[in-house]
């Protein structure tokens, strides 16, 4: 089910799939795009131009080696910790929410959140680094005082997606909330 | 003196000084103002409060207004007031009572952002201490747009720091297309600080919210004469006179009482005042009040007392006299515009001078010749409203959005022919470096990327009275601490 284009908040495409298993279960996936070559190349050739020009003046060939090193190292832990392909937000009514998401080096993390504990889910304004952004989220609730919001769960935090991404998800959540 | 009949007269009756006739012909166009000042609640104060009810109120005209302010400890992000009235509390440094720090530039990425998801078409920036106003007035005409600045509060000429300040104010003023003033003293002032042409100033007084401030005799103590004061206790609002007028007249008056309401560094002196003269029991100091609680102390008293060394329109004797009190103040500043002559007493800012008008006011009482709180109530209600503010503050904004804003290259020219040819230079400077960084978040996060924010008030809002409406999500979330 794809169908108009959404974008992240800094402009950059992204795709939001959207499946519905049954009445009561509906699954939204925001990817985001793989890893570009030409930022891989980019960040490599900085960090080698600078380690040629320590090892111009210090001629101290650690400094090569630890460039590699430090390249190689540095791609590893962006794929395994920084860099999210999907995010992905599985409804269940009466059930509850379970929030995944997937790294480029294929780990997984994977949250759930029992029916009782959720009040709503919500789109919020944040300001983020030097912006103001939409984002969507889980309002959570402690079953012994139903009224007040304990804490907040903010979904597609990596991928950032546009308000229009956010409403389309929203309403749909909001479809089954409103079932159970 | 003459300007000074005028400004006693109803306000109501008269149309915003300095604007053409023609204006009032224009019909009214909605606005998406934006009020920018470093003062907003939580902290209190007049210029606080201003901007709240002159919000409401433009609010309730169809407008659709934002505050942006900075962020006040765990505060900060986006919360709702009521009628929606978005308020943005932006995560700026603060450096000196409560005001931000200005660097000319780091503001500018978040009141960019305001400016283009709100639609902003009219910058209004309030009192000359609040750094974030400034900074909003030279971003806002980097990026093209209107501006409207209040002044609140009057200053000298003569010491470093206030030439420093003038100066700074010329800069930020040569560019700004209308100036508010609360009173005709304050514009004066305005006028001769930042050398403007005295067309682009008008005069709006403050105003205050009649139902919020009734009197209620029953609440006074007959057996004794109470004086109240409310203000910060600050060297400005001329404690120190309060502290030599105490004693002098507890000593006269052995049923007099003072009560006396806010908080600040002058609290000191007060407090030796009465443990020097052993007035515990005729001395009363309340600490900080809340907006809420000011009534309840006001209609205790009979009198009450202003001493303030400047002001440039005194909020709290309208509120005083609001209330039903005999009102004594120094004459200073705009205060003598304020008040009809026979609702307040004069006095020069000296302990003597003071003395002898609560003396005469304190004769009046006992010998009851003082008109009733019911009566001085009615006669102020209709004074000062918000709405008439609002009136005129649109007025305002009517005719500055119809203006152009000056292109970069005219404006460094009017800015060096302005401000001298060395802050004129430093600041075209600024200017230009403000525009290059501003051309670079263009680039950076361009404007169509940026969401437009949900509106909330305004023609086509979305804000429903009542808890239960489901509006929308975003609504709904906002009331909530907006946390991250």
């Amino acid at each position: 089910m794809e169908d108009e284009a959404f974008t992240d908040i800094n402009g950059k495409a992204i795709s939001l799939d959207c499946q519905s298993h049954s009445g009561l279960c509906r699954e939204f996936t925001v990817s985001s795009p793989k890893v570009s070559v030409g930022k891989v190349m980019v960040y490599t050739c900085c960090v080698w131009l600078l380690a040629y020009t320590v090892f111009f003046f210090t001629e101290n060939t650690a400094v090569l080696s630890s460039a590699i090193l430090i390249t190689l190292l540095g791609m590893m832990l962006h794929i395994h910790f920084v860099k999210v392909d999907h995010e992905s937000l599985l409804v269940i009514g009466s059930l509850g929410i379970q929030v995944s998401s997937s790294y480029a080096s294929g780990r997984e993390t994977t949250k759930f959140i029992e029916m009782s504990k959720i009040k709503d889910i919500v789109i919020n304004e944040a300001i983020y680094m030097h912006q103001i952004i939409y984002y969507l989220c889980v309002l959570l609730k402690d079953p012994s005082e139903p009224d007040a919001v304990s804490s907040v769960v903010p979904l597609f935090q990596s991928s950032k997606p546009r308000l229009n991404c956010l409403v389309k998800v929203y309403k749909s959540c909001q479809e089954i909330l409103s079932k159970c | 003196m003459g300007q000074r009949r005028r400004a006693v007269t109803n306000p109501s009756s008269r149309r915003v000084s300095g604007a053409p006739a023609d204006v009032a012909r224009v019909p009214s166009r909605k606005h998406n103002i934006c009020m920018v000042s470093d003062f907003f609640y939580p902290n209190m104060g007049g210029v606080e409060s201003h901007i709240y009810q002159l919000s409401q109120c433009l609010i309730e005209k169809g407008h659709k207004v934002v505050i942006v302010t900075h962020a006040y400890g765990r505060r900060k992000g986006v919360r709702y007031l009521t009628n929606g009235l978005k308020v943005y509390y932006l995560p700026l440094q603060v450096m000196y009572n409560q005001s931000t720090a200005t660097t000319c530039f780091h503001s500018l990425p978040l009141l960019r952002c305001v400016f283009v998801r709100e639609r902003i078409t009219v910058v209004h920036a309030h009192s000359s201490f609040s750094a974030m106003g400034h900074d909003a007035l030279f971003h806002a005409k980097t990026m093209g747009l209107n501006t409207v600045f209040t002044d609140h509060s009057l200053f000298g000429f003569a010491d470093v720091s206030s030439v420093l300040t003038n100066k700074l104010l010329t800069v930020s003023l040569c560019d700004t297309n209308h100036i508010v003033c609360v009173s005709y003293t304050s514009k004066e002032n305005t006028v001769l600080r930042a050398a403007l042409d005295p067309k682009i100033v008008s005069v709006i007084p403050n105003a205050v919210d009649p139902t919020d401030f009734t009197p209620d005799p029953s609440q006074r103590l007959d057996d004794r004469i109470t004086i109240v004061v409310i203000s910060r206790l600050v060297y400005r609002k001329g404690i120190d006179l309060l502290g030599g007028i105490i004693p002098e007249l507890c000593l006269k008056h052995p049923d007099l009482h003072f009560l006396i309401g806010g908080e600040g560094p002058k609290r000191i002196v007060l407090e030796e005042v009465r443990e020097k003269y052993q007035l515990h029991d005729r001395v009363r100091l309340l600490g900080a009040l809340e907006h809420k609680d000011v009534r309840g102390v006001l209609v205790q008293g009979h009198i009450f007392l202003n001493t303030s060394l400047t002001e440039a329109f005194c909020m709290a004797i309208v509120e005083g006299a609001s209330c039903g009190l005999q009102v004594v103040s120094t004459r200073v500043g705009g205060i003598p515009e304020v008040l009809p002559n026979d609702l307040i007493t004069l006095c020069e800012p000296t302990v003597r001078s003071l003395c002898a008008g609560l003396e005469a006011v304190i004769a009046q009482h006992r010998s009851g010749s003082v008109p009733s709180p019911a009566s001085v109530h009615a006669r102020v209600r209709s004074l000062y409203t918000w709405r008439n503010v609002a009136e005129r503050t649109e007025k305002v904004y009517d005719r500055v959005s119809g203006e152009e804003v000056l292109p970069l290259d005219r404006r460094l020219r009017r800015l060096r022919a302005y401000c001298g040819p060395v802050a004129g230079t430093i600041f075209a400077l600024f200017a230009v470096l403000d525009f290059l960084l501003l051309l670079f978040l263009q680039w950076l996060v361009p404007d169509r990327v940026m969401d437009v924010a949900m509106d909330a008030t305004g023609p086509h809002g979305l804000w429903r009275p009542g808890p239960s409406s489901k509006v929308s999500g975003t609504k709904r979330a906002a009331e909530k601490d907006s946390s991250s």
